[in-house]
């Protein structure tokens, strides 16, 4: 379709509250730096998510930098009497399900814990590349990354969910147990964070307008 | 595909849209560089290094040890342990180029970063019954270790030979070791107490096989303060299992601690009189006596070679038989052998004996010539006792079973005879056994046995199994009624089983409706944490800001 055809809010300078539901046309160009507020509810009025990019690329960067110790280091650690105590990482996991013959269960792994969220960091990149660039390549499928990854969002939490479990459940004193390691916290912060950049970053930035270039953020 | 129903151009608003309203008090922005969200990535990348550092700083260096097996070594799980503590574990064990002998790669902990030196020391430790303590019940399932004896040096090393025993003394540990022979392990192994008053004062190190003297050599470490109760006199025994002696005495049993009996054990004791000798020094030699007796027995001294040649059969005699003096044991039956006599047409039989004469004690001192070899004059002492009218004699030891004995003594009537040193081991004149005397002695243990009443026993026998069957037959109903006493038990042992079948797998049953209970608040749980996720996805900024204040009601309403 051929974006000159298409009327947008802002084009027409019109405001839809996010709360309420009600639109709003600005009459006059705002003085200064003073919000716009819904005449019903209050609530600040923006064509964009405000500093929507800015967020999002905060919160990939920290997302980004937290998967590696996620990875690297353990997430839980067993013991017991006969074994001593041993450490587990997600791949270590993910190679002791393969070596056991559970092909199935370690690919389970290996995407739930692995591949989506490094797959939704990479989703991420591109969209905030590509909306910083206010490039016009690809807009729909674009749109339909972004869903994706909207959808998405909750189910890396597994692992945790998992571990938080076992830690709750298997306690046998001096015989075993199991203890959530440092690995598991970056692991979980990897999975908010990539949620936090999803929601922060603003869908319309995929079509870029003139009226963004005043505010890029 | 929405472009049917939604066109690209705007359907005028319903209702004319009215203008935004601006607040009058226009709300000033206290910070105006960069956003806030940008203390999320700095923080980030702190955690991510503080857990990045921390994990490295508590991972020490990593070491190979070459090993001739890795039996029992698992990567991953075995332990290093110094001390008994835990201070690394095993990471990968791989086969040597040449496949000759296995890499064990370990990483140490940060904490004993400086046991990697020169001197340190490491070998494996098998499992075993480990009795070293009360404490040991769980090490009683524990797999091989690998044992470490830190060094002293300060040079810093990566490879290690390790020992394929364990170290003789350890490093700093305050004590003495000590090599005990012994022909017998028994039930003997590293880690076995070593027990002093059935105290444990020491362990086992390690022994080895010597092929070269076909004996044993133990290593034992005692434990500072009790080493300095081992002297040159001290003797050590195997106080493996438990011991039972039978003599005229009366049964005796005899049992180190319970752990010894398992696991096999080391004892010794100081003999009357040496407990004013100085200590043994660091790597005294001692020989291990199979048990107590024979350790505490006086020594032996070296033992007299002599032959006995009897003309009677000598069926009962056999090797290790005792050899007697007046009743006390001074000798063992070392072989026997037939002979031909041709002259006499006979076949003796020839035995040979070790005899001791330091058993002789007081005899032997106060009969002893002097002479220059020690050989010569206990010779010649028995040449002097022969001459008196010592004579060998095989005796019925043990009437039951016609075992026999060497007897020597001094039977009285008998032909002048000397000791035949004609061969290099001497032989004492013999006299015809004691089958004599025990003739008359048969003959009143036959006659009393015949005054035994067999006929009458036997009726009376008849009788109490008569009574017997009585007593049977009526008690059969109540053995019945027992018996279905012990039906009527298993059939509710089966009816309980049954109940605890349904009070499991019932729906209704409390398990299931608790687990069902805790899946539902998981469920209510993930409710409330999407809701939350939901928030933080409307107002991120919440994460770092706090929830906002509740809208402050605007200045002039909607209807103005
Ligand atoms: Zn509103």
């Amino acid at each position: 379709m051929s974006d000159a055809a298409v009327h947008t809010g802002s084009q027409m300078k019109l405001y839809g509250c996010p709360t309420c539901g009600r639109v709003s046309q600005l009459l006059r160009p705002p003085a200064g730096d003073a919000p716009l507020l819904c005449p019903r509810c209050a609530t600040p009025l923006h064509h964009r998510r405000p500093r929507s990019l800015q967020r999002t690329w905060a919160y990939l960067i920290a997302a980004s930098i937290l998967y590696i110790p996620a990875n690297l280091l353990p997430i839980m650690s067993t013991s017991n009497v006969f074994e001593g105590e041993t450490l587990h990482t997600i791949l270590g996991g993910i190679e002791e399900l393969r070596h056991g013959g559970d092909w199935m269960l370690a690919l389970i792994v290996f995407i739930a814990s692995i591949a989506v969220p490094l797959l939704k960091i990479g989703a991420l990149l591109v969209l905030a590349i590509t909306a910083q660039r206010r490039s016009r390549w690809k807009q729909v499928e674009r749109a339909q990354l972004y869903r994706m990854i909207e959808a998405v969002g909750h189910w890396s939490m597994l692992d945790v969910f998992v571990v938080v479990l076992l830690v709750g459940t298997i306690r046998f004193g001096a015989l075993g147990g199991v203890m959530p390691e440092p690995g598991l916290l970056a692991f979980g912060a990897v999975v908010v964070l990539t949620m936090l950049a999803a929601g922060s970053f603003d869908p319309r930035l995929i079509w870029p307008e003139e009226e963004d270039k005043d505010r890029p953020s | 595909m929405s472009e049917d129903t939604l066109g690209s151009t705007p359907p005028p608003p319903p209702t004319p849209p009215e203008p935004p309203v601006r607040p009058p008090t226009p709300v000033t922005r206290k910070w105006h560089g960069p956003s806030l969200v940008w203390l999320v990535p700095i923080v980030a990348l702190a955690v991510g290094v503080a857990l990045l550092i921390r994990a490295v700083l508590s991972t020490g260096p990593q070491v190979t040890i070459d090993f001739h097996s890795a039996s029992g070594l698992r990567p991953g799980k075995t332990e290093v342990r110094y001390k008994e503590v835990v201070v690394g574990r095993v990471e990968a064990v791989t086969l040597s180029e040449k496949r000759d002998h296995v890499q064990v790669t370990v990483r140490l902990d940060r904490s004993v970063s400086n046991i990697a030196v020169e001197d340190t020391r490491f070998w494996v430790v098998r499992p075993r019954i480990d009795t070293a303590g009360v404490s040991g019940i769980e090490t009683l399932f524990s797999g091989a270790y690998i044992g470490v004896d830190a060094g002293e040096s300060t040079k810093q090393k990566r490879h290690f030979t390790g020992l394929e025993n364990p170290p003789f003394v350890l490093r700093g540990e305050p004590g003495r070791g000590f090599v005990l022979r012994t022909e017998d392990l028994g039930s003997l192994d590293v880690g076995s107490p070593i027990l002093y008053k059935r105290n444990r004062v020491g362990r086992v190190v390690g022994y080895n096989l010597d092929p070269l003297i076909d004996e044993l050599s133990v290593q034992i470490f005692i434990e500072a303060p009790y080493d300095k109760l081992v002297n040159s006199q001290t003797r050590f025994w195997n106080a493996s299992g438990v011991e039972v002696s039978l003599n005229s005495s009366g049964l005796k049993v005899d049992t180190q601690t319970l752990a010894s009996v398992i696991s096999g054990g080391i004892s010794f004791e100081r003999p009357q009189g040496t407990q004013g000798l100085p200590p043994a020094s660091d790597g005294s030699r001692f020989k291990l006596f199979s048990d107590r007796k024979s350790a505490l027995a006086p020594p032996d001294g070296p033992p007299l070679r002599v032959r006995m040649v009897f003309d009677q059969s000598v069926r009962g005699l056999d090797i290790d038989a005792p050899v007697d003096f007046l009743g006390i044991e001074i000798g063992v039956i070392r072989a026997i052998r037939l002979d031909y006599d041709g002259k006499r047409k006979r076949f003796p039989v020839e035995v040979e004996a070790e005899i001791y004469p330091t058993r002789l004690g007081a005899v032997r001192d106060s009969m002893r010539q002097d002479g220059d070899d020690d050989k010569r004059r206990d010779t010649t002492l028995l040449q002097r006792l022969v001459q008196n009218g010592l004579r060998a004699q095989a005796r019925t030891g043990n009437l039951l079973t016609g075992q026999m004995y060497v007897a020597l003594d001094f039977p009285g009537k008998v032909q002048k005879a000397e000791l035949d040193t004609s061969t290099a081991i001497p032989a004492i004149p013999t006299v015809p056994g004691t089958l004599a005397d025990v003739q008359p002695q048969i003959a009143e243990i036959v006659a009393k046995v015949n005054k035994v009443p067999f006929d009458e026993i036997g009726r009376n026998l008849n009788e109490t199994l008569a009574q017997a069957n009585q007593a049977i037959s009526q008690l059969r109903p109540e053995a019945q009624a027992s018996l279905a006493e012990v039906r009527r038990t298993l059939q509710s042992v089966q009816e309980t089983l049954q109940r605890a079948d349904r009070s499991l797998l019932d729906p209704s049953a409390p398990i299931q409706r608790n687990a069902e209970q805790t899946l539902q608040d998981l469920q209510r749980a993930a409710q409330s944490l999407r809701v939350l996720t939901d928030y933080l996805q409307r107002h991120p900024e919440s994460l770092l800001r706090g929830k906002p204040d509740d809208a402050k009601i605007p200045a002039s309403p909607e209807r103005r």
